[in-house]
Parts: structure tokens; sequence; C-alpha cells
């Protein structure tokens, strides 16, 4: 399933994303937990320590272009997933697998 | 080709999830990149203002034809802010996901720089998430698993 928490800043977005993260993990789900922030900070409330978190590399806004399908948009990966996932996932607390794509979303456009 | 969130979360499976932390702002919301969610929680506190956020943001959700979409209360500190987000959200039609109490918990684990889960397991702010978790297996993934998309079988009741 995918989930996507939206809402106003310092509404405890992350928080929730985080724990939603690590409680759903432990019920037997592979999670993984990407942050879109341009200010990233799920992997701290997730349990990652700065040292842990200072191996993660930021998947490039490269990763993804926007295909358009008469009038539907849709963002497609460049490689493919398990390679991004490996490349650029970290995994933490319970196994929950974190991605930080911040900027993706942007790519392509403009 | 699937979508990124798609492809990201292979075979759409029961025991494949992504949660996905979005940007504040909604103006930046990208449509090619939440097309394919299947649930969107909308975060806010029970105060008119952030309520306007859930206001404005969720009939563009609705529009993008996502599934489901529920306002997530957070810091909730007594029954007259329920009152007040419950008859907000029941004006404009939209459904209540779950209902974060206040939780200090939350500042200290911030704090600490530590995940509230590891510094107050039994945090009240922690059983109201599990249940919004519950929420979300009991109507997200269930049908996904019912669906044509790659379920592995694991959990089907049939």
């Amino acid at each position: 399933m995918k989930v996507a928490v939206a809402g106003k800043g310092g509404s405890g977005k992350t928080t929730i994303s985080a724990t939603l993260s690590r409680v759903l993990a432990r019920r037997g789900h592979r999670v993984t937990a990407i942050d879109g922030d341009p200010n990233p900070n799920l992997g701290v409330a997730l349990g990652m320590s700065q040292e842990e978190l200072g191996e993660l590399v930021w998947v490039p806004k490269e990763i993804a272009e926007i295909k358009e399908e008469g009038e539907s948009r849709s963002l497609v990966l460049t490689q493919p997933a398990e390679e991004v996932a490996d490349e650029y996932g970290l995994a933490g607390p319970d196994g929950v697998n974190l991605m930080v794509m911040t900027g993706v979303d942007h790519a392509g456009a403009g | 080709m699937r979508s990124l969130l798609g492809e990201l979360a292979t075979g759409g499976t029961n025991e494949e999830v992504t949660i996905t932390d979005m940007e504040a702002s909604i103006e930046h919301m990208s449509r090619a990149t939440i097309r394919h969610v299947e649930a969107m929680l909308i975060l806010t506190e029970p105060y008119y203002r952030s309520l306007e956020t859930v206001g404005r943001i969720a009939p563009l959700v609705r529009e993008l034809g996502i599934e489901h979409i529920w306002a997530v209360a957070n810091k909730v500190r007594s029954p007259r802010d329920e009152e007040i987000l419950r008859s907000y959200c029941e004006d404009r039609g939209i459904e209540i996901g779950g209902i974060v109490p206040f939780d200090e918990a939350i500042q200290e684990a911030d704090r600490e720089g530590r995940a509230l889960i590891d510094y107050e397991p039994e945090a009240e702010a922690v059983g109201a998430i599990e249940r919004i978790a519950d929420l979300l297996e009991r109507e997200v993934a269930v049908k996904n698993n019912g669906s044509s998309d790659g379920g592995n079988g694991e959990g089907d009741q049939s």
C-alpha cells in the first residue's frame, strides 16, 4: 500500500510518518519510508543516528522523469526500482528502509 | 511503465508499504508524484488556520482520484479541540482517520533526537498512531490483497 502524509509544516507530519512506518514494520510489512521534505529529518524521527544518516545518499533528481500520456503525467524511474532501493535506501530500526527523495518530484519540470 | 511510487512499492502486495512524508507546501505537491498514492493522510492541528489547510488540500487530492483521504488531527488537547475538528470535517465531508493527543513525549523525543516509539513506546500518541495503522491495514491493505495487481496471497481470508 502506498500512503502519503501531507499537511502544514509543524503539524507533526514527520513524527507521525516515522512512527507509522515503525509500527507497520513491526507488524511484518516491508516498509519504505520516503522523505520528500526539503529539510529532511525523517531519518532521525525513525531512530537513525547522525552517523548512520551521514552515509545516506539522497536519491538524485535524474532518477525520475516525467512521462506524459495525453492528459496524464506520471513520474517514472530511469533505473529499476530494486537498484534504486539498493543504492539509495538505508535500513533502519525494525528494518524500515529510508530514502530521501527531496526534489525528485520536480524532476523534468520547467 | 508504472509510476514512481508504484515502482518503489514493487508488487503492490500487502507486505509492501511506502510511507511518504511530503513537502509541507501544497502548492508544490506534484500531481505526477501523488497520483498513484492509495491513501493520503492530511495532518492538522485542531485550530482553524490549520484546519483550513485540510480544507484546501482535501478537494485537490480528491480531484486526483486518490481513494482514501483522511484528516489526522495532532496535538489534540481537549474534548473541545476534538469537537472543532469533527464539526469542521463533517461540514466538508472529510473523514477523520485518527486523533493523536498532545503528548509531551513527542517534543522530548525530538529534543533528544530519538524516535518516539523508542523513547516512550507506551506513549498515548504511539497508541493513537497504532490505531491509524489498524485503519490502513483494514481499509487499504486488505483491499489491495484482493485486487489483481499481484497479491502474494498472504493474509488472504478466503
